[in-house]
């Protein structure tokens, strides 16, 4: 799986002309980005600090009262800010004065509010409109997904759903007439609309469960199909998004039984997302170019490494079952270059959006498609909102299509987006920390990616193809 | 922090992968045509023999009424005078077996379970109607007390030297007790069956099981399994039998060495009252290992987070239909959390799936029998000077068909009310408010009971408190308080919740053993090895 010697010298070239770009855009020491920056660089150098931090972070927005969030800021900080220095941790005490429990509040709640704001871009779709302008303006599409709290009851997952017709509703009937609403990349299938929403599918119904297979994809099909409707109407895009390989299975069997449906057959480019970081995703991107083969029109295919690693290694390691996903980076890294060539070479069926921050990722799908005699109207990138617009800024300014993946909601859903976030912002394995905070080599970052041993011979033991069958109970139980 | 040793649990069937699905439903389907035929008999097997039994019992699948699982032939007094005999004989061959001998032998009946897990844990399915995801792991739990029990015991079965000293040795060693009845409960009809059993037999005990009524099929099975795997047929005796006079009669016998117990609190006393009893002829003092009940309380603090909070009560109290002696049956919320809280669970509970618990997709399946259905329905109605907070939604289909009953949330209720104070063993949850931590605390622990015990909390003192101060057999930190595993979570209560040390845990087997010490003065005229 070793890629052409030109081929690669010429993927690193183009990268480290990307790199060189970075350079010019760092963010001036007057900005809000520049402060959290200075804070991650901080914390990453604490780890321990860096848990209790998060943590506090994650609790914050369930604190009601100053008093609650002074108590919590003493409780998690004092003792890690003790083993950095015992005056630090005197000075996070003073917080319990009660002329100081106020202040503290404010700054806490206000630093935290406006961290996540560089994430998130709004509380509603009507707040983030502003937002959405100011991108188009800067010649970036963009993507809009819906932050929800887990839906434990249906009233939840209908409400959920509502938000997102709702949103749609909003965005169709505004930003198509904006002058910032004329394609950036004319000629793009991406920007057939610019208006594009991501659905979280598996919140639309409060009991989707792999044991309840058949009835959690009629009804997840059924009320995505009321979203497709409305999108349809305004002629929007739409991605499915992935979850976690507990859900996937039957988020991909919906989003076959509507997109391929008669009534969405000319949906244009309805998109779905292959984690490159699973086993199973080669599987995965046939099973879904088979699909547009089948439909007769083209979906678009988003690749991104995926979201859940941290946490499928604890369920996978708890359970002692044999872990889904690459058990190192670098096989993902690598993975993901073995199918941007696949979904490249099938950019007949399939637009491919390689949602990535990784440089090296990125560069070596832009070469490949040049590679191949494509052009940008051929693929595209996505990147999630506040994390890496310098990279972003590099290649939209290159001539391709950047959009970006912007979530919307209130801090307490959006928690978990959050932090998840500031991980991937901090964690020793992230390009972005490696790129923008660490002194690592260009020619190191840009190298070709290797699948690890273990992994390769995971790749070689051919995958079960088994989940992709539905399961069929009809004559087991009594019939009620 | 020192560890335990390492013990690797038998893993749960992952869901997600679609061909775990189809093989419980192959099983299903496969037991279909044996429950159709009539082909599932439980008899009383003595000396390794099927014996007929005098009485027999039909047993109703709880889903549905109008389906006979299978035939239980009851033994009579007869049937365990004759047991009691057999295993007071076995008792010197089986405790002179080697300890890796008994061992390896657990391990070949966690070998068979493991090889027939589909049946097995379709059996539970259809026989006390466990829903898919716990009828698996009651089968994973019985391969794991096998395989635990059996390195637990080649850990404490050789004899150790107490301490070096010159011209003497003194060895520290165990033997078993001797004739050991297990009365097993129906709730995890595999695991804590087995469980009890084969520690009782590793240890070197004859075992006379003594199943539930309503899961005797199940128990059975077991019992084929450890015969079939090479447990002497004089080391374990089956006696299915209704606790009244067979239980009563084991349990009274002289020849009854030991007594291991799992279930109701007053069946437990009386066992604890009557084994004291010394009937003539009758040489040792009975142990009694008794596992009681439960009435678990969650506490929800302030700052917790409720999308965890709520799946972790919902699943805690209405797994298994609140049949567990580690289910949830007290929910208490701090402060202004209160109302929030309940507001979203009252919606969560009435859209959980009621069904049969052959349906992968039910959340929660029946009650375990007709006389459970209505003894529960019958504690629900006296409640009635109580506010309902919810009651999930019940088919009347499902209420003709089984033994089913809606999931029932009371809220506001007080400290000294039946409801908040009894275990019901069914799906029924009470919930009170608590002015602080403190308070959750003080009412969380002023039970009568100690087994299990949960709290959702992300404030760092309180969850110190809690570790310290809410004192129950298993308390769980924001997660679900049912489920714990064999070896990682060593499980029992103390309080009315039982005698005994915890199940799957490194102090279980001491239980069924008496320690013994040999002192030998090895200095003759002066001569010792020691210094020779």
């Amino acid at each position: 799986m070793t890629l052409d010697t030109t081929l690669n010298a010429r993927i690193i070239d183009f990268g480290r002309g990307v790199f060189t770009d970075l350079d010019t855009n760092e963010p001036s020491p007057l900005n809000l980005r520049y402060l959290n920056t200075l804070l991650m660089r901080w914390s990453m150098s604490r780890p321990d600090f860096k848990v209790d931090l998060f943590r506090l972070v994650d609790v914050l927005p369930t604190l009601k009262t100053d008093d609650a969030i002074a108590e919590h800021v003493r409780e998690y900080l004092i003792p890690s800010a003790n083993r950095i220095h015992p005056s630090l941790g005197w000075l996070i005490g003073l917080c319990k004065s009660p002329l100081l429990v106020p202040l503290t509040a404010f700054l806490v709640r206000n630093g935290v509010q406006q961290m996540a704001s560089m994430f998130i871009a709004g509380h509603s779709p009507q707040a983030a409109l502003p937002v959405l302008r100011r991108l188009r303006k800067k010649r970036y599409a963009f993507t809009v997904d819906l932050l929800g709290e887990f839906c434990v009851c249906e009233p939840e997952a209908l409400e959920y759903q509502q938000r997102y017709l709702d949103a749609i509703d909003t965005f169709g009937e505004t930003i198509p007439s904006w002058q910032e609403g004329t394609p950036i990349v004319p000629g793009h299938a991406g920007e057939k609309s610019p208006v594009c929403i991501s659905v979280k599918l598996s919140a639309l119904y409060s009991q989707t469960n792999v044991l309840n297979f058949e009835r959690s994809v009629a009804i997840l099909s059924e009320r995505l199909t009321e979203v497709a409707r409305r999108a349809k109407k305004y002629g929007a895009l739409l991605y499915v998004d992935a979850e976690d390989s507990g859900n996937n299975s039957m988020i991909y069997e919906s989003f076959k039984r509507v997109f391929g449906s008669p009534e969405f057959i000319d949906f244009p480019y309805p998109g779905i997302v292959i984690q490159a970081y699973a086993k199973n995703s080669e599987i995965r991107v046939q099973e879904m170019l088979a699909f547009a083969q089948q439909r007769g029109a083209p979906i678009a295919i988003r690749l991104v490494k995926g979201a859940y690693w941290d946490y499928e290694r604890v369920i996978s390691a708890q359970n002692h079952w044999d872990f889904p996903l690459w058990t190192k980076k670098e096989s993902s890294d690598a993975h993901y270059e073995h199918l941007s060539r696949i979904l490249l070479q099938n950019h007949e069926v399939c637009l491919p959006a390689f949602g990535s921050h990784n440089i090296r990722s990125l560069s070596h799908a832009c070469c490949y498609a040049e590679h191949l005699g494509l052009t940008e109207r051929d693929f595209e990138i996505q990147v999630l909102y506040g994390m890496a617009e310098p990279i972003a800024q590099a290649f939209m300014e290159r001539g391709h299509l950047v959009r970006m993946y912007i979530p919307l909601g209130e801090l307490l859903p959006g928690m978990g987006y959050f932090v998840r976030r500031l991980l991937e912002n901090t964690s020793n394995e992230s390009f972005l920390k490696h790129t923008f905070f660490d002194t690592e080599e260009v020619s190191n970052l840009m190298r070709e990616p290797r699948m690890h041993t273990q992994d390769f011979q995971a790749l070689t033991i051919a995958p079960k193809p088994d989940d992709l069958v539905p399961i069929q109970l009809q004559n087991v139980q009594p019939s009620f | 922090m020192t560890l335990l040793p390492k013990f690797t649990n038998e893993p749960l069937l992952d869901f997600s992968e679609a061909h775990n699905r189809h093989s419980v439903t192959t099983a299903l389907r496969e037991l279909e045509s044996r429950i159709a035929a009539g082909s599932l008999v439980a008899r009383p097997i003595l000396r390794g023999e099927e014996i007929r039994g005098k009485t027999t019992f039909s047993r109703t699948d709880p889903s549905d009424h109008t389906t006979v699982i299978g035939t239980v032939e009851f033994a009579d007094i007869a049937t365990a005078e004759e047991a009691i005999k057999t295993c007071l004989g076995g008792l010197d061959g089986w405790r002179r077996t080697p300890v890796h001998e008994r061992a390896n032998l657990l391990r070949k009946v966690g070998g068979i379970m493991k090889e027939r897990k589909g049946f097995l844990t379709a059996l539970i399915i259809r026989e006390v109607g466990k829903p898919w995801r716990e009828a698996d792991a009651d089968v994973a739990e019985a391969i794991d007390f096998c395989l635990y029990y059996a390195t637990e015991m080649e850990r404490l079965g050789a004899p150790r030297l107490t301490e070096e000293v010159m011209g003497e040795e003194n060895y520290y060693f165990y033997q078993p007790r001797g004739v050991t009845v297990v009365i097993s409960p129906w709730n995890f009809p595999l695991a804590i069956t087995c469980g009890m059993a084969v520690a009782a037999l590793v240890a070197g005990n004859t075992v006379i099981l003594k199943p539930a009524e309503q899961s005797s099929l199940i128990a059975h099975e077991f019992a084929r399994i450890a015969l079939d795997a090479g447990i002497p047929g004089d080391a374990l005796a089956f006696l299915p039998g209704q606790g009244e006079d067979v239980g009563r009669y084991l349990v009274q016998h002289p020849s009854t060495s030991m007594i291991a117990f799992t279930g109701s609190r007053a069946v437990g006393l009386e066992i604890l009252n009557s084994a004291s009893k010394v009937p003539t002829g009758q040489r040792m003092i009975k142990k009694v290992v008794a596992e009681l009940g439960g009435k678990n309380a969650i506490i929800v603090d302030q700052d917790a987070d409720f999308d965890d909070a709520i799946r972790g009560v919902l699943a805690s109290a209405f797994g298994y239909a609140g049949q567990k002696c580690s289910a949830c049956s007290r929910l208490i919320v701090v402060g202004d959390a209160y109302e929030p809280f309940l507001e979203r669970l009252a919606s969560a509970v009435s859209d959980l799936i009621i069904g049969a618990a052959t349906d992968p997709s039910s959340f929660m399946g029946p009650v375990v029998d007709q006389e459970a259905a209505e003894r529960i329905a019958k504690t629900i109605a006296s409640a009635s000077n109580l506010s309902l907070l919810a009651k999930g939604t019940l088919s009347s289909t499902l209420q003709e068909r089984g033994n089913f009953i809606a999931p029932t949330i009371f809220r506001d209720v007080p400290e000294n009310h039946p409801i908040w104070k009894d275990e019901i063993f069914g799906p029924v949850l009470a919930c009170a408010h608590a002015n602080d931590f403190d308070h959750a605390l003080r009412m969380a622990t002023a039970s009568e009971y100690a087994l299990a015990g949960g709290v959702f909390s992300r404030h760092p003192n309180n969850l110190q408190k809690a570790k310290e101060e809410f004192r129950v057999g298993n308390l769980y930190i924001n997660r679900s308080i049912t489920g714990a595993l064999v070896g990682r979570q060593p499980f029992g209560g103390f309080l009315m919740s039982g005698i005994g040390s915890k199940a799957g845990g490194p102090d279980y087997l001491l239980q069924f053993m008496e320690p013994r010490v040999v002192t030998e003065n090895t200095m003759r005229r002066g001569f010792t090895p020691d210094i020779g």
